[in-house]
């Protein structure tokens, strides 16, 4: 890849995705499947996102689900009550979540590492609560804003189609990757870099810590909030779990698994995270787990318990995740070669 | 008037229980700098061990059997506490933020085996019939339960601030705070006093489990993680490793969230953390938090 001038080292980053797309779309053919990994997609999207935070800037944030929930909802409520198309309701969805990540990023920045996790996870709370409970009757609570047909084109419509969704997912995913790609090879994703390594070096030369990092955290938010409304489109709804917590903890799984500041390493832990959970629900329906003990059975049952042991184990033992091992391995078996 | 009294007296009762899950939060970290996100799955540990041994143990329903429970679920607590802090945490020693991770992920792990194990909807778990008398107070009339939850606070509290002042470990505790690498080169294990640390915060998070489950008349695989939220915003707003600013903080959140949910359902958890984004713009460190250099 060094061959090419920087400007253009995006083209093979694109001939691999139109490879991607073209190898994938016949094969995945079962409108299930199709849904599955249009969910996949765009959890590796999000967990893209939050890869930028986490990997690339160093802010450990418990709050991203709130800007793939503001998204969706900002989306979702344009739609229904105000019977907008789906373009401009992108367009507000954005410049909703856009406010939200400035308000709550600038006030969260004032702490730093472990105080700016748990400021972070309160403000999402709060949006969790306002959708949960359906405050000023905003989102109508646990039985979620629906997607108002009429708002969007045809073909994101009905079982029919949803191989269009399951492309347009991935097109999205797609659009993150090159957008955090371009974000992180630029001179600010160098200066965020930077800051994860050592901020007190960066504030030495001039820059100021704090305006960097609120850019990352807001970039990062709208990101999510563009995921969150294409969520509405494959998903139906905007519900109140998009805002949860438990989405931000599984948003630092997939990363984590995947392999922390690599891009690729979160796209393969969000996929791998969301086929995973899904396998193993249906292998226990089909009562692969009923020779365990109830004891132990019944834990084994709950895809989350495998995949929080296999989280612990990554952290304790294998830093860097999957990326990272790869990397151990090419060191180990594939410098000679080179 | 009469409302006011029984809404304060029943937030102050509420801000007993994120106390209790809080202090042990706030020792933690102030002294190894581990966020403890697993401090949730102590909680229910707690709670259901109590649930256990009022229904299966002694289900009389007497006073005695409610305060035995109160004591297992402390203990349950804590040696799950302990148990973390020496299969997890000690061989991350260094690692702040995989020490953070690591007990997300325990966190995790555990709700879904509490789901697994006791399915997801709450258990009931049924308190001492005395413990729903009313206490008169002016024209007011208060639960009795929400004062056993502020005396056992104050009695954490008060047993906190007794250990920490006089005795030896305490003060290995008040110095690793102030300063860990100097104790260290004094020659003293501070690795001791991790594990201790763990044990208290863990004992008192089973307690307040076990006090939780009167509270919410039940235990189910997520109560210790809805009572984590607040008792992280409690802990910031009083002030990382002060236990008197989280004792201060947690008046402050259980009051402020009571009185503003009676009047609209759910405004108050909204309001509590508009709270703490006041008190960050105003002093970032909390209200009894040192400054960091």
């Amino acid at each position: 890849m060094n061959l090419l001038p920087s400007k253009y080292r995006f083209v093979p980053v694109v001939l691999m995705l139109l490879a991607a797309v073209s190898v994938f779309t016949p094969v995945v053919d079962d409108p299930g499947l199709q849904q599955t990994f249009a969910v996949a997609f765009l959890f590796a999207a999000l967990a893209l996102t939050y890869d930028l935070l986490l990997g690339f800037t160093g802010l450990l944030s418990f709050g991203h689900s709130l800007f793939y929930a503001a998204g969706a909802y900002g989306a979702a409520y344009a739609m229904a009550r105000w019977e907008w198309q789906i373009i401009p309701a992108t367009i507000f969805a954005l410049f909703f979540a856009t406010a939200i990540a400035l308000f709550t990023g600038a006030t969260a920045l004032r702490v730093k590492g472990i105080a700016f996790a748990m400021v972070t996870l309160a403000f999402a709370e709060a949006g969790h609560v306002i959708a949960t409970l359906n405050l000023w009757g905003l989102s109508n609570g646990d039985i979620t804003l629906q997607l108002r047909p009429e708002s969007v084109p045809e073909f994101f419509l009905g079982v029919n189609n949803t191989r269009n969704l399951f492309l347009l997912s991935l097109i999205t995913l797609a659009i993150i990757y090159l957008a955090v790609w371009w974000l992180t090879q630029s001179s600010v994703g160098r200066v965020w870099q930077a800051l994860r390594e050592n901020e007190e070096r960066v504030s030495v030369l001039g820059l100021r810590p704090f305006s960097f990092k609120l850019i990352a955290f807001v970039l990062a938010g709208v990101m999510a909030a563009f995921v969150g409304v294409v969520a509405v489109i494959v998903t139906n709804n905007a519900n109140p779990s998009m805002g949860s917590t438990g989405t931000t903890i599984s948003l630092l799984l997939m990363v984590i698994l995947g392999g922390i500041a690599t891009r690729w390493g979160a796209v393969i832990g969000g996929v791998l995270y969301v086929v995973l959970s899904q396998r193993l629900t249906t292998l226990n329906t089909e009562g692969a787990l009923s020779s365990f003990p109830e004891w132990i059975g019944g834990p084994m049952s709950e895809p989350a318990f495998i995949l929080g042991v296999i989280f612990i184990l990554v952290v304790m033992f294998s830093p860097g995740g999957i990326a990272g091992a790869l990397y151990r391995l090419k060191m180990k078996f594939g410098s000679s070669v080179k | 008037m009469e409302i006011f009294i029984t809404l304060f007296i029943t937030g102050v009762g509420l801000g007993a229980l994120y106390f209790l899950v809080a202090a042990g939060l706030s020792l933690i970290y102030g002294l190894m700098d581990v966020l403890n996100f697993a401090h949730g799955a102590f909680l229910t540990a707690g709670a259901y061990a109590t649930w256990y041994f009022t229904t299966y143990v002694r289900a009389d329903g007497s006073l005695t059997s409610y305060a035995i429970s109160l004591l297992i679920a402390g203990l349950v607590g804590a040696l799950f506490a302990v148990a973390t802090e020496q299969i997890l945490i000690k061989y991350l020693y260094n690692r702040h933020i995989d020490q953070a991770l690591v007990t997300v992920g325990l966190g995790f792990v555990a709700a879904s085996a509490y789901l697994g194990w006791f399915g997801t909807d709450p258990l009931v778990v049924l308190p001492p019939v005395d413990l729903y008398n009313v206490v008169q107070i002016g024209d007011a009339f208060v639960g009795l339960d929400r004062f056993l939850y502020i005396g056992v606070a104050a009695i954490v509290l008060l047993a906190n601030f007794l250990m920490l002042r006089y005795t030896r470990i305490g003060l290995i505790i008040r110095a690793g705070v102030e300063n860990r690498n100097m104790v260290t080169a004094l020659g003293i294990d501070v690795r001791k006093a991790f594990t201790f640390v763990f044990f208290i915060g863990g004992f008192a998070a089973g307690l307040g489990g076990a006090l939780a489950t009167t509270y919410a008349s039940g235990v189910g695989p997520t109560l210790g993680d809805s009572f984590l939220i607040y008792a992280f915003i409690t802990v910031v707003i009083g002030g990382m490793g002060s236990v008197p600013g989280t004792a201060i903080a947690a008046v402050l959140v259980g009051t402020t969230q009571v009185l503003v949910n009676y009047y609209v359902q759910g405004l108050g958890d909204f309001v509590v953390v508009l709270l703490l984004a006041l008190v960050l713009l105003v002093r970032p460190q909390g209200l009894l938090g040192k400054v960091v250099r």
